[in-house]
């Protein structure tokens, strides 16, 4: 007994000494007031920034976009740490967390964007902005998205949008007119069914839908009446019917089964097993690069991403990719001026050049994008947008909805729940976290 | 006179004290490097999480008092309840077949079988293979299309095989297969350990009175195989209700919250929602739980296990 009371008064000393010493440490960098005005023109000084990014080695523009500005900037070196695309988030997280200097921090989505402000690990850039006097209107509506409180903390320099891919040589096989521009789901779901053929090993999908919660969830919130953050999730309906309908049907792979072996969308496109595959833009880089590889041997189009009934066409979703620069960052003068470059015009065209979209799409920059060999014709079409809304919108809890929607969207389409007993699941669930 | 053999006496005693103390130093002194090595990694960040479990913290910010918040949000958690559930679930499937399978194989690979030291190899060696592999492969053995498995079952006619890790009633149970198949290997060395302690003149005397092998089992080798399988049952349960990578790899905690377990909770909390101080509640709960089931398990060994 004498041992244990000796050992709870060591336990009950360590735990104070820790509260002690642990309270006032936190990293509470009020969010500083930017120190003083930005450095105009750049010195000549040596200055190592570290960019923290994810997939460097099959992620081709993170490095073309470095490469253009250090052929401006010689004494700046830029050095990547390279985070795997998967765990992104949650390493980076950590990394802040433990008190990281990297300089520059790429932000991949809006949850990551939103813990990291909330937490005020990044720092507003709204004073360097002023300065430089940079015209934030020609993002086109993203500046506004990324803003919170009137702040801004990340400079979008990627943006893409959801669009359809179709297999050219299934369509022809079929005898069917390729999908044009203006298509509501429904006649997408029409088209899905009557492309579908064969069986086994041979079978030809009508569509396919990725495992993820966005390849279904997007469509829902479209019209704009509603986002993927509600009150009440029963605007989801129609279209979890549709897609649980084509996957019984065999229209579509089976959710289960693309979980289960970790199947990505790209091969099964690739291998020429379905025709028409919704997804984001950044997979035209992809293909093209598959095609220079011979990975694909087939043609390929793009179209507009379907619509709901009464929505004009040429409304998407999209992802905004971002720069931000680290609090504990102690060049963030000099990270800021990479940001600007990577951001503004000479990043985009760089960007542009690897087959990506850019976040600043002026004229000349559409112009690389859409004369690079292999980007489908039907691109420069396909790629006008009237209006294209967040996947996810900017909230503190974001982080904690989109967790309860990933949850049962996984039961909806393994099918255990009706689509019914999950929207009504999500309703509940959701409205009792954001109670909290 | 006794005055002073009393100082004799007491000089004696500070003398032997002093010499307990510099006997204790130098032993200290031995265990200090593991010691400093044990308090940073493991037992600081113990407290400091005990600490934590009472406030509220996002990993940046300022940390705040929550006094027994947390632990109140606990009671109305839906998540936890299920992953409590979950966790009993996992660990009552996993540990008695565990200890079951790997006796089994420890008295089977204990006899002069032929290719017997290939066989203890080849059990023995899931245990050390990387767990992401492991994981990956059973996820394909047990793919509810493609899968060896359900293409036997469909083969034998079994019609609308189970979905296993698509599946909400299946995905636990698909777990347990994939940890029972890992873990019993390092179990059976343990038993074969101690089967190769007993010695051969109990089985020997035993022979001469004209016992059989179901005897011999019953009334040598299981009695004598006690202080093992209390040491395996410890070390598994334990094991069991830490259990997090094999489940994070295999089906991420879903479909839904079907294999959501207290540590994955944990671990969605503290680093996918930054809620530091809840999932340092979390994190103690299990603690406790661990410790009440590890006590109780030490109060009922001296009923059972027989040490010669």
């Amino acid at each position: 007994m004498k041992r244990l009371y000796t050992f709870l008064t060591i336990f009950v000393l360590f735990s104070l000494v820790l509260t002690a010493c642990g309270t006032p440490a936190p990293t509470t960098q009020p969010a500083a007031p930017v120190g003083g005005a930005p450095v105009e023109a750049p010195t000549d000084a040596p200055v190592t920034l570290k960019m923290v990014a994810w997939d460097i080695s099959t992620t081709p523009y993170w490095q073309a976009v470095i490469d253009a500005y250090v052929a401006k900037n010689p004494n700046v070196t830029i050095e990547l740490i390279d985070v795997s695309s998967a765990e992104y988030q949650d390493k980076v997280n950590i990394m802040l967390s433990g008190g990281d200097e990297s300089d520059i921090i790429t932000v991949k989505d809006i949850p990551g964007y939103s813990a990291m402000l909330t937490r005020n690990q990044i720092i507003p850039l709204n004073s360097y902005i002023e300065t430089d006097g940079l015209d934030l209107s020609a993002y086109s509506g993203a500046a506004e998205e990324l803003t919170y409180e009137g702040s801004i903390y990340a400079l979008p320099f990627r943006s893409d949008i959801w669009i359809l891919y179709y297999n050219k040589d299934i369509f022809d096989k079929a005898g069917i007119a390729y999908p044009d521009n203006d298509m509501t789901w429904a006649e997408y779901e029409d088209l899905a069914r009557k492309l579908t053929s064969g069986t086994g090993a041979d079978k030809v999908y009508g569509a396919h839908h990725h495992t993820w919660r966005s390849t279904v969830q997007l469509a829902t919130v479209q019209d704009g009446k509603n986002t993927v953050i509600a009150t009440d999730y029963s605007f989801m309906k129609p279209i979890y019917d549709m897609i649980v309908g084509m996957q019984k049907d065999g229209i579509i792979m089976d959710y289960g089964s693309l979980k289960a072996g970790s199947i990505h969308y790209s091969g099964v496109f690739k291998n020429e097993q379905i025709a028409m595959l919704p997804m984001g833009s950044w997979f035209i880089g992809t293909m093209i690069a598959a095609k220079n590889a011979g990975e694909a041997d087939f043609n390929w189009g793009v179209a507009k991403f379907p619509h709901p009934e009464g929505v004009t066409a040429g409304t998407t979703a999209g992802t905004l990719t971002s720069l931000a620069i680290n609090a504990n960052s102690e060049n963030k003068d000099a990270a800021w001026d990479f940001i600007k470059f990577y951001s503004g015009v000479e990043g985009a065209k760089a960007l542009a050049k690897t087959g990506n979209l850019p976040a600043l799409r002026t004229a000349e920059v559409l112009d690389i994008f859409a004369s690079l060999e292999g980007v489908p014709a039907e691109a420069t079409e396909a790629l006008q947008t009237v209006t294209v809304r967040l996947e996810l919108p900017m909230h503190p809890k974001v982080g904690a909805v989109e967790q309860i929607l990933n949850e049962e969207h996984e039961l909806i389409m393994t099918q255990s729940v009706s689509v019914d007993e999950g929207i009504a699941s999500m309703t509940r669930r959701v409205a009792e976290a954001l109670a909290e | 006179m006794d005055a002073m053999q009393f100082t004799h006496l007491n000089k004696t005693a500070s003398g032997a004290r002093r010499k307990t103390l510099t006997q204790n130093l130098v032993a200290y002194s031995f265990i200090l490097p593991n010691l400093l090595g044990f308090a940073t990694f493991t037992l600081i960040p113990m407290a400091f999480s005990l600490v934590l479990a009472f406030m509220h913290w996002d990993g940046a910010n300022v940390v705040t008092w929550a006094g027994l918040d947390n632990f109140k949000e606990l009671i109305s958690d839906e998540t936890f309840r299920i992953a409590l559930g979950n966790t009993f679930y996992y660990v009552i499937g996993t540990v008695p077949p565990t200890m079951l399978a790997s006796l089994g194989l420890a008295l089977l690979l204990n006899q002069p079988l032929r290719g017997r030291d290939f066989f203890r190899t080849t059990f023995f060696f899931p245990y050390v293979a990387s767990l992401v592999a492991v994981a990956v492969v059973w996820n394909m053995l047990f793919h509810p299309a493609m899968g060896p498995v359900n293409q036997l079952l469909t083969a034998l006619g079994v019609d609308g095989a189970p979905r296993w890790t698509a599946s909400v009633d299946w995905a636990m149970p698909t777990v347990i297969m994939a940890s029972i198949w890992k873990g019993m290997g390092y179990y059976m060395v343990i038993y074969l350990a101690a089967l190769q302690g007993i010695p051969s003149y109990l089985y020997e005397a035993a022979e001469i009175d004209g016992a059989n092998a179901w005897q011999k089992l019953r009334y040598i080798t299981l009695p004598m195989l006690t202080p093992a399988t209390f040491f395996v049952s410890i070390m598994l349960t334990i094991a069991s209700f830490k259990v997090f990578d094999l489940i994070l790899v295999m089906t991420g905690g879903g479909p839904g919250r079907a294999t959501n377990v207290l540590v994955i909770h944990t671990y969605n909390m503290a680093f996918r929602q930054f809620r530091f101080g809840y999932s340092s509640a979390i994190a103690m709960v299990l603690f406790i739980i661990v410790l009440i089931i590890t006590i109780v398990q030490f109060r009922l060994e001296k009923r059972w296990v027989s040490y010669m």
